[in-house]
């Protein structure tokens, strides 16, 4: 049964007002019918998990059809709010391809035979963002003889850039879970409980005490919940756990990651493992005071281009400048949507973060500081799903800031 | 029973009485749905079709002709040597499908729900005598 849409739900969406608000604007540019193929474009229409290659076509009025992978289909249909008549599926059949389902649609059921298609191109540095391949282009085009291809992937990008009541809801509970998983971890880790411990077995436990709080999946495609520890701490921003053990005298870094009704919940938080060095100490208060000034000037009018200042200015100031990465935040929305901040795009550097972007209320983005000296064998991480307001941010994790030691 | 040549008005009749007789409403899972076959380079260079119709579960309707078949909620549109093969047992309705030798159009989600009901159907046609 497709899911009935409650205004009263704390976590309510109004996707069909979504919908409404994208053919506002394919209508406003002469958009005769949209195919969408983006995970984050399925997230925000159809507020359901698809994580197999999938289309949604978006026609001047009335609800989208959305066309997965075959062995997805009636699941999709029994979680989303679309009609089951409006969940598609391809697969390998004749006619039932992928190019065939959709342009069949498009021609046939729709009606459309010629105009102006919008469509999602671009690059990520997220592998599974989801623009259309250039077989997928070309064959689209072919079988879609006389349209107009225009690429249109900002009009979801601009829609979705405030964030409604019901996802901020989401985000704030995602993140709740998150510190679940911090809990457990903390307790796993105190009295000696690190010894012989993996970075693997730490991010299951965390995992563990996630999915109890009702996670449904650690969602990060690098890795699901990062860990590193020693010198691995200072190798990046990207660490999928390994087997390596948790030493006495090392960093640890964990990045929990939870998602909840598709809000992605992301937290990072390090320790020291005792005993600590005075040198691992300034580092470690260095990074603290790093990311509570950050968080400080967040505001509505603010940009990320002033905010990667201020960090770098006040990191300069404490003679740490070197070993901060020059920039503070990443994008964050609905499953599918982490990449860039801001829905322009600049043609002098495309498809990254415009560092020109003002914000406004109720955008959310995820504060993320990386803090790496490899060759002293450490670093810190930071990220946490903020949501602008009008004179400040609100921090989404509850969990303390602080690098604490532990033994 | 002598040969009934393939879609021909006394094939299409044979055909509606089996399925009556043979095909349970509860075999047939109770469905409403319809299917137009739509048999391409048929013998003479023509195009016809094979419609059924099921409500409830019950057959009601098998139609055969040239020209433009009644609508229906799937199409499936192949060569007349592929149905034929399909029909004497000689190529799955699967494995056409699934090599291109067929095409499907309509709600694949849904008609992957009345594939067995399908495969009963086309079992009952294969077992007219006919000439192809």
């Amino acid at each position: 049964m497709p899911r009935i849409l409650d205004p009263n739900d704390k976590y309510y969406i109004d996707n069909p007002g979504r919908v409404k608000a994208i053919q506002a604007e394919m209508a406003r540019r002469g958009i005769d019918v949209y195919l969408g193929s983006r995970i984050r474009t399925m997230s925000f229409v159809l507020d359901t998990f698809c994580p197999w290659r999938s289309y949604v076509i978006i026609p001047p009025e009335g609800q989208p059809v959305f066309f997965t992978f075959v062995v997805d289909a009636l699941r999709i249909a029994d979680e989303t709010w679309l009609d089951p008549d409006h969940v598609r599926a391809y697969g390998p059949m004749g006619g039932m391809d992928q190019v065939s389902a959709v342009a069949d649609y498009i021609r046939e059921e729709l009606g459309i035979q010629k105009g102006r298609l919008g469509f999602e191109d671009g690059i990520s540095t997220y592998t599974a963002e989801g623009n259309l391949s250039h077989w997928e282009y070309t064959h689209f085009k072919d079988a879609l003889d006389g349209f107009e291809w225009v690429n249109s992937h900002d009009i979801v990008d601009a829609l979705s850039l405030i964030k409604d009541r019901g996802t901020i809801e989401r985000f704030r509970t995602a993140s709740l879970i998150v510190d679940e998983g911090h809990k457990a971890a903390r307790a796993a880790l105190t009295n000696g409980g690190y010894k012989g411990m993996t970075e693997t077995v730490i991010a299951g436990i965390a995992a563990s005490a996630m999915r109890r709080a009702g996670s449904v999946s650690e969602w990060n495609f690098a890795g699901l919940n990062e860990i590193a520890s020693g010198y691995r701490t200072g190798l990046g921003a990207c660490t999928p756990p390994t087997t390596k053990e948790i030493g006495a005298g090392e960093p640890l870094m964990l990045d929990f990651h939870a998602m909840f009704k598709l809000a992605l919940g992301d937290h990072s938080h390090n320790y020291l493992i005792g005993p600590a060095t005075r040198r691992q100490r300034w580092h470690a208060d260095n990074f603290v005071a790093i990311v509570q000034t950050v968080i400080d000037h967040y505001r509505a009018g603010t940009t990320p281009g002033t905010l990667a200042a201020i960090m770098m200015d006040f990191a300069e100031s404490r003679g740490c400048g070197d070993f901060i990465q020059p920039a503070c935040e990443h994008g964050i929305g609905l499953f599918g949507d982490e990449w860039r901040i801001g829905a322009v795009v600049n043609p002098a550097l495309p498809y990254w973060t415009d560092q020109d972007h003002v914000y406004r209320e109720n955008e959310m983005v995820v504060c993320a500081m990386q803090y790496a000296a490899p060759e002293e064998n450490i670093g810190f991480r930071y990220e946490n799903d903020i949501v602008i307001t009008k004179d400040g941010c609100e921090v989404l994790s509850k969990y303390p800031l602080g690098i604490e030691e532990i033994s | 029973m002598s040969l009934l040549a393939y879609l021909s008005p006394s094939w299409r009749d044979e055909a509606l009485k089996r399925l009556q007789s043979e095909l349970t409403p509860e075999k047939m899972n109770n469905v409403t749905t319809s299917m137009s076959n739509i048999y391409k380079n048929c013998p003479g260079g023509s195009e016809q079709f094979l419609f059924v119709e099921c409500k409830d579960g019950k057959v009601t309707r098998v139609e055969t002709g040239s020209g433009e078949p009644p609508q229906a909620e799937f199409r499936i549109i192949g060569d007349y040597e592929t149905f034929a093969r399909i029909s004497r047992a000689e190529l799955g309705a699967q494995k056409a499908l699934m090599t291109g030798k067929l095409k499907l159009k309509g709600n694949l989600a849904r008609a992957l729900k009345l594939a067995a009901v399908a495969d009963r159907l086309n079992k009952v046609l294969a077992k007219i005598p006919t000439q192809y």
